[in-house]
């Protein structure tokens, strides 16, 4: 099997070795290659290939199924995240502890000792600085993303029983609680800003101060995501 | 119409490819494959350079009855005449010697030579050299093997390397043929054709030159060419060696100037390329009446003076040399067909012999070796002089003269010599022309990696266009996206190119939101921007960048923006490029 040969289109070739087609094709006229042309494709040996692009300093990687499916995964929208997470009405708690515990609580898909990971972990982010972040509104997570633990990333609505002060940028009291957790930072990065893109509206935060239930929050996020994705695939 | 002839241009490129892949099916290992074709490429440039040599005695010999005429003079003019015509107008190739030709197509075209090249200057040397004309046969076999390598490589459908290795077998067999001299022809292709030695070309060219010198020993036998009896060098003479060296390389440089500016004189003076080349020949048949030795290749001379058979004096010597090296001017400059190498070695034999005349002259009571010895040890020295290869030198004149026991002065003669030419001339005979167009490009040089590279395959073309009416707003939702501090503004009519905005550009604005809707691009971006084409020679561009302190460039055809040029990809491929072509 060393000596098979594998015939694949130039363009094939390049894309393995992170080169411009041009260059594949000028090497292969100048010898300078082990691929030889063969019709409209090009012939060589893997090992030999491999074993050349490693002399000089390349890497011969071919586009495999493992590189094809990272490109492809979907990222999480809000509203997937938002319904992963749920929405909870009258959460207890007169402390940031508390709060934060009762909160912590709702995630029903974590096993308890994640629960008690995750609650070290957000009042650990909370000693840093609140994420207090105006408006009544808090956004705790955790500094490190959760490997290992969760399949895709959500966001728990807790809606407080009694706005509480939570060391909030603009001094007011807190009456709901956002608790993003992701696996990855990229993934935290992404729905943070999306979920900041709405908070920036006046008439969404309005419409929060009313406290509404699951289905109509979900509703009113998915506009926003629609406006959002709408402004991204304007250009 | 057209589709049929699209149809008939693709069936021919299919068949084509047909043979080639056929071929590949049963390929060899390319290393065997090479020194097999490179066997196979000696031979023929060894049969190509024997005919050449049989040819040359043949006519020589055969028009020898009419050199008692008074109108003799006339025969070179009718050779060189007949020699500039077959060459104008049935092959329609450049005059000449032909090697810096050679040298060209192996760093510039992949070694391709046409394939009337395998002939067209054995036709036109063996004129104008059998006629008279001063001048060597050794340029023109040169120029045919390597057409005969390059072709043979192109009918297996080698790439670019195996074929120069290819042309370069072509070469070494030819001299080593010529010569009987298979070392003097390996080290020949290397160090003049070449320029680079690496295992990868020496095995097959050993191999060709081994093929090129058995079939001329075949057909005519093992013969040293210029076999003398052995000399006994004493310190003396090693030392007065030197003094051969600088006559040498003053010789050299006489002969290198005199060509060329005879060359620009005649072009000048004459425009008619035949009349020219008469006139040349009619001059060399008239300095011949006086110098009947400076006719032909000259060889016959050489063997008379290595075995101190040349009887005449020191005048008469010192005149021979500046009538050969006139006489080859006047043959080559003017446009007749044939090489240096033999002038050279008559004219380095004519001036060792001198040298030992002035040497008995001066210091009458010493014992010198034997006239013989001046005149071998003068060869070398003239031809390192003038083709600035000493190894050649050395190994040509071992070679040929069968003599290693003159080997120690042959090494310093041919070291001084190269060096003071050197210091005169900075580029040799063969690569001066090169050298003036800048196309004297090593692999491995950095202007041959800036040559090999070209402006498409350093594009990057993630580039998000914009165009010039854009409010700010939407520009910063599309410098969210980018990846790139960069942005092209193309007219948002013609889709012609305007100009740049940098992300610099708008730094200002970045958080001021009451300019979003207020500013557009056109405002802000740069509409004077140097531009790149991209068939610019790469080291221009990066002239340009480094004149103007620039990073990247934008590359533009017919008004439309293709992509970016950038120092950080450049770099990228450089290096990448370097690491190839270094490689052995």
């Amino acid at each position: 099997m060393a000596d098979a040969f594998l015939n694949w289109p130039m363009e094939q070739i390049a894309k393995a070795l992170d080169l411009p087609t041009a260059t594949v094709d000028r090497w292969i006229r100048q010898g300078r290659i082990p691929v030889r042309r063969k019709g409209l494709n090009c012939m060589f040996n893997r090992a030999a290939l491999e074993k050349w692009a490693a002399a000089h300093g390349l890497h011969f990687t071919p586009p495999g199924p493992a590189a094809d499916q990272t490109k492809t995964e979907i990222p999480a929208t809000l509203v997937a995240a938002m319904g992963q997470g749920g929405v909870h009405h009258g959460i207890k708690g007169n402390s940031v502890d508390q709060i934060l515990r009762s909160a912590v609580e709702c995630l029903a898909f974590l096993k308890p000792e994640a629960q008690m990971e995750l609650h070290k972990g957000l009042l650990e982010r909370e000693s840093l600085a609140s994420t207090g972040i105006g408006r009544g509104v808090a956004v705790p997570h955790p500094r490190a993303p959760l490997t290992g633990v969760i399949t895709s990333p959500t966001i728990t609505t807790c809606f407080l029983q009694t706005p509480l002060a939570y060391g909030a940028v603009d001094e007011k009291p807190v009456f709901v609680l956002f608790v993003l957790v992701s696996k990855t930072i990229q993934e935290h990065l992404r729905l943070l800003s999306r979920l900041s893109y709405c908070l920036r509206n006046d008439e969404f935060n309005r419409f929060l101060k009313t406290v509404p239930a699951a289905e109509a929050l979900l509703g009113r996020v998915g506009e926003f995501e629609r406006q959002l994705d709408l402004g991204e695939h304007e250009h | 119409m057209l589709d049929g002839q699209k149809g008939k241009t693709l069936k021919k490129i299919d068949g084509s490819w047909r043979f080639s892949v056929k071929w590949t099916s049963f390929r060899l290992d390319d290393r065997l494959l090479l020194i097999l074709m490179g066997m196979l490429v000696g031979l023929s440039s060894g049969l190509a350079a024997l005919a050449l040599n049989r040819a040359l005695v043949g006519v020589f010999s055969f028009l020898q009855v009419l050199r008692q005429y008074w109108w003799a003079f006339a025969l070179p003019a009718a050779g060189a005449l007949l020699s500039a015509i077959f060459l104008e107008k049935i092959v329609k190739e450049g005059a000449g010697h032909g090697v810096p030709d050679v040298i060209e197509s192996v760093l510039r075209h992949g070694g391709r030579l046409r394939l009337r090249s395998t002939f067209s200057r054995l036709v036109s040397a063996c004129l104008t050299i059998g006629s008279g004309g001063s001048a060597g046969p050794e340029a023109p076999v040169v120029t045919s093997g390597a057409a005969i390598g390059s072709n043979i490589a192109r009918l297996f459908a080698l790439n670019e390397r195996q074929r120069i290795t290819l042309v370069s077998c072509g070469v070494a067999g030819a001299i080593a043929s010529i010569f009987n001299a298979p070392i003097a022809g390996m080290i020949f292709a290397v160090e003049v054709i070449l320029g680079e030695w690496s295992a990868l070309n020496i095995i097959p060219i050993a191999f060709a030159a081994v093929a090129g010198t058995e079939i001329s020993r075949r057909l005519q036998g093992n013969r040293i060419v210029f076999a003398h009896q052995a000399f006994e060098i004493g310190f003396a003479d090693i030392l007065a060696c030197i003094g051969l060296a600088v006559l040498t390389a003053v010789m050299s440089i006489l002969l290198t100037r005199l060509l060329r500016n005879l060359h620009h004189l005649t072009n000048r003076t004459v425009p008619t390329l035949w009349l020219r080349a008469a006139l040349g020949g009619a001059a060399v048949g008239g300095i011949a009446v006086l110098f009947p030795d400076v006719l032909g290749e000259g060889y016959h001379a050489i063997e008379g003076m290595i075995a101190g058979k040349y009887s005449k004096g020191i005048a008469v010597v010192g005149m021979m040399v500046l009538a050969k090296i006139l006489a080859t001017s006047l043959t080559i400059g003017s446009g007749g067909s044939g090489g240096i190498f033999a002038p050279c070695l008559v004219v380095g034999s004519f001036t060792g012999l001198l040298w030992h005349r002035l040497l008995v002259y001066i210091w009458p009571t010493t014992t010198w070796v034997g006239e013989g010895c001046f005149a071998l040890i003068g060869m070398a020295g003239m031809i390192s002089g003038i083709l600035q290869a000493p190894l050649t030198g050395i190994f040509l004149i071992v070679d040929i003269t069968g003599g290693y026991d003159v080997i120690l002065p042959l090494i310093l003669v041919s070291a001084v010599s190269t060096a003071l030419c050197r210091y005169l001339e900075p580029a040799s005979f063969y690569l001066r022309d090169l050298i003036e167009k800048g196309w004297f490009l090593l692999p491995g040089t950095d202007g041959r990696v800036l040559a090999d590279l070209r402006v498409d395959e350093l594009l990057e073309k993630d580039c998000i266009i914009v165009h010039q009416n854009m409010l700010l707003r939407e520009f910063i939702q599309i410098v969210k996206r980018s990846h790139r501090n960069h942005f092209p503004v193309e007219d948002a009519l013609s889709g012609h190119f305007l100009g740049m905005v940098h992300l610099d550009d708008i730094r200002p604005f970045l958080f001021d939101t009451i300019m979003y809707d207020t500013v557009i691009l056109d405002q802000v971006m740069h509409r004077e921007v140097e531009t790149a084409q991209p068939n610019d020679n790469l080291a221009a561009i990066l002239q340009k960048m480094d004149d103007k302190h620039l990073f990247s460039m934008p590359v533009i055809q017919d008004g439309r923006f293709l992509g970016m040029l950038s120092k950080a990809t450049l770099l990228d491929q450089y290096r990448k490029e370097l690491r190839v072509q270094t490689d052995h």
